[in-house]
């Protein structure tokens, strides 16, 4: 299978996605709206939809998050790719107060089918706070009307892409830019990564751990390790965070009886938090933990900046925990 | 500071601005007056006049102008006299947002529109939903909350749509509408399309980032876009000048460099003509207006405080004097449209007369078919949640499967 890059595969997600249709509007804070790959043609929206089809403009959030809901109010498909995740919650009064319930205000008559890639913030040292929180998952999960899903890897970034412009709802697609660097193998043809379906990467019987996002990488290298010690751990990468795959998740935890969730994100009320009440409802006698990055902002110094973050050894750590109890 | 507005302190001094001798003053008195004539803010090319009467305005035209007019000003005065004498009616003090005193705003605009140009309106969208052509039955449905409304009681006041008029939608949050227009003037000019998007605020709105947004993005990009303020002196129950440095807001339009237009807002010929001008520009592809109306609710921003049976406006609010309500009544936009169909030979008094009780009875069907049409059912509560229409799993029962 073709080795792509993390860009490459969404941009193709998007041309496949927006299928043979001249209606389409892609709204972006700098860029040229073109993607390049060896050996593959450059991706060029101007010239592939007309010169009006890019809007790409400097740091004016309100305005490209707010084209793209009335250009997707007439019926075009829109992808917001948004780049600047300092400045998340300016985009967020628009999606949250207008895209995500106007269909429902309106009592089904509008629809809004624009994709809002989210950047989150890879938390870079040196940063601090304002340019390195992860947090928009717990936002935007929380937010009914929305269809919220978050790759971490290039395929299902593309296939997230495709169904998301098949979609007549508004999408969240949340990016987190540690990925932006990822390659992996990608098909050349049309896909689509099923909104609603967590993904079960590893399959096993002693404990359930579930992540998404950045926390995924760091489960999967835990797991890793679990596994050469014996241990059959159900990795449950969440892939879409909003509608929950409640069954996936339920289902696994009525096997291994163990559950542990993995966030990048902030403490109170990260993604985890609603797995765990979910499968708490409906497996008695299971056993849980939570870790994720503590209720702090980022900070600019490593040290301390690591020290919260979460890593392989804290996955470990806790699954060993949890698996001894 | 005391809040007195240059239009009616302009009534008062009639005569005394009719003898102006600079253009300036000539133009202020005649503006203030309701002689009728729209100034450009930013002396960027024509003047439209208040009783030019192009070819395009036919008879049949200036006519369904006062019809439309009519049923928007019976509209509110029947909803305040169904609020205060019917205990059952479906109305709470926030959402009744009355327009008479501004329809020749809506009116002017709408008739310099095509049905399939784009508008989006304010909480004041009853106005401009009929002055678009809107169907009176299902709007009062939905604006009670009936389950026949627009959106089947989903959204009330604030969350009207009717795309079949070109009624994108009405809300309750002043600013981004202008911007979201914007985009929808994005869309039609990707689409290669020739219709024109129109936002409507009012006065509050040039104190949002999104008013300033969407002007610099459509300029830029010359978007078939143009914004109307419909500035009534009045940001709920603050003064404009409270939150606006500027006179006219229309100058702000300098700063875009764009065609910024003070028009009389009670003259429905005059912001017919500045609202021409502006979709014609916008068609052609030369990019957004910025039209200013100056105009006058007569009832409060919201609800029946101030109102009585059978009387039109609200009197007796804390932020405005009662003498303003009656100095602005005086140039009263359905009365001057009459006196100039009167006077054109297009209408009689007997004419009139019967008109406004053909708009009486359509009003008083519409809310007759709103009172009896049923309410929604409670369990669409979890629907249209998404386009797929089907509901969302409840989650407040204790029997409910959890996937």
């Amino acid at each position: 299978m073709p080795v792509k890059g993390w860009t490459y595969a969404k941009f193709e997600g998007i041309v496949q996605g927006v299928g043979d249709s001249k209606d389409f509007l892609y709204t972006s804070e700098g860029g040229s709206g073109t993607a390049s790959l060896q050996g593959y043609p450059t991706i060029d929206f101007k010239k592939l939809y007309g010169p009006n089809s890019v809007i790409v403009t400097g740091i004016d959030e309100m305005w490209y998050t707010a084209a793209a809901i009335g250009a997707s109010l007439i019926g075009l498909k829109t992808v917001v790719d948004h780049g600047m995740y300092m400045a998340n919650a300016l985009t967020f009064d628009l999606i949250y107060q207008w895209a995500s319930k106007l269909h429902y205000m309106h009592g089904g008559a509008l629809t809004v089918p624009a994709v809002f890639v989210q950047s989150i913030a890879a938390q870079e040292k040196g940063l601090a706070g304002q340019h390195a929180e992860y947090e928009e998952d717990s936002w935007y999960m929380h937010t009914p009307g929305l269809k919220t899903v978050i790759p971490t890897t290039p395929y299902d970034m593309k296939g997230l892409m495709i169904a998301a412009l098949r979609s007549n709802d508004p999408v969240v697609l949340l990016e987190y830019a540690g990925f932006r660097g990822l390659t992996g193998e990608v098909p050349d043809g049309d896909y689509e990564v099923q909104i609603g379906k967590a993904a079960v990467r590893t399959r096993g019987s002693d404990i359930t751990i579930v992540s998404s996002g950045n926390g995924t990488p760091q489960m999967l290298e835990a797991a890793e390790k679990l596994k050469k010690e014996g241990v059959g751990v159900e990795a449950i990468d969440l892939v879409t965070l909003h509608p929950l795959d409640t069954e996936t998740l339920v289902k696994s935890v009525q096997k291994t009886k163990r559950l542990l969730t993995v966030d990048q994100s902030k403490y109170t009320l990260a993604p985890g938090a609603e797995v765990v009440a979910r499968v708490a409802e409906a497996v008695p006698g299971a056993k849980f933990k939570r870790i994720a990055f503590p209720d702090a902002p980022a900070a600019a110094a490593p040290e301390m900046l690591e020290y919260n973050r979460i890593n392989p050894d804290h996955v470990y750590q806790a699954a060993k925990w949890l698996l001894a109890r | 500071m005391s809040p007195t507005p240059d239009g009616a302190a302009g009534a008062a001094k009639q005569s005394e601005t009719r003898k102006g001798v600079s253009r300036r003053s000539f133009l202020k008195g005649m503006a203030a007056t309701g002689v009728g004539m729209s100034v450009l803010a930013t002396g960027l090319k024509s003047v439209a006049h208040a009783q030019q009467m192009t070819p395009d305005l036919t008879d049949a035209k200036l006519i369904d102008m006062y019809a439309r007019m009519l049923r928007m000003r019976w509209w509110d005065r029947t909803y305040g006299d169904i609020l205060l004498t019917d205990q059952n009616f479906r109305s709470w003090a926030h959402i009744w947002y009355p327009y008479a005193g501004q329809e020749a705003v809506a009116v002017g605009v709408t008739t310099a529109l095509n049905q399939d140009d784009w508008i989006a309106t304010t909480w004041r969208g009853s106005g401009h939903m009929t002055a678009k052509g809107g169907d009176l039955k299902k709007m009062t449905a939905e604006i009670t909350m009936k389950a026949t409304g627009l959106g089947g009681g989903y959204g009330a006041s604030m969350h009207m749509t009717d795309k079949s008029i070109g009624f994108l939608f009405s809300t309750g949050i002043v600013g981004p509408n202008a911007a979201i227009m914007a985009g929808v003037a994005a869309g039609i000019k990707q689409r290669g399309g020739k219709q024109v998007a129109v936002a409507f605020a009012g006065d509050g709105a040039h104190a949002s980032p999104y008013f300033h947004v969407a002007l610099n993005e459509a300029a830029i990009l010359k978007l078939p876009f143009v914004y109307v303020i419909e500035n009534n002196l009045y940001a709920a129950g603050a003064y404009y000048k409270v939150q606006t440095h500027l006179d006219d807001i229309a100058v702000s339009a300098r700063g875009f460099e764009i065609p910024g237009v003070v028009v009389d807002g009670q003259n429905v010929i005059a912001v017919y003509h500045a609202a021409k001008t502006a979709v014609e520009r916008a068609r052609a592809g030369q990019g957004p207006t910025l039209i200013e109306a100056k105009t006058y609710r007569y009832y409060g921003h919201s609800g029946g405080a101030g109102v009585k049976v059978g009387r039109m406006g609200s009197f007796g609010m804390a932020y405005r004097p009662d003498r303003e309500v009656l100095a602005w009544m005086a140039r009263d936009p359905v009365e001057i449209h009459k006196t100039m169909l009167l006077n054109l030979g297009l209408l009689t008094e007997a004419k009139a007369e019967e008109m406004e009780q053909a708009a009486k009875a359509e009003v008083a069907a519409a809310f007759k078919f709103a009172a009896d049409s049923p309410v929604p059912r409670a369990a669409e509560a979890l629907r249209h949640v998404y386009s797929s229409g089907g509901p969302v799993p409840a989650r407040q029962f204790a029997n409910t499967k959890l996937f």
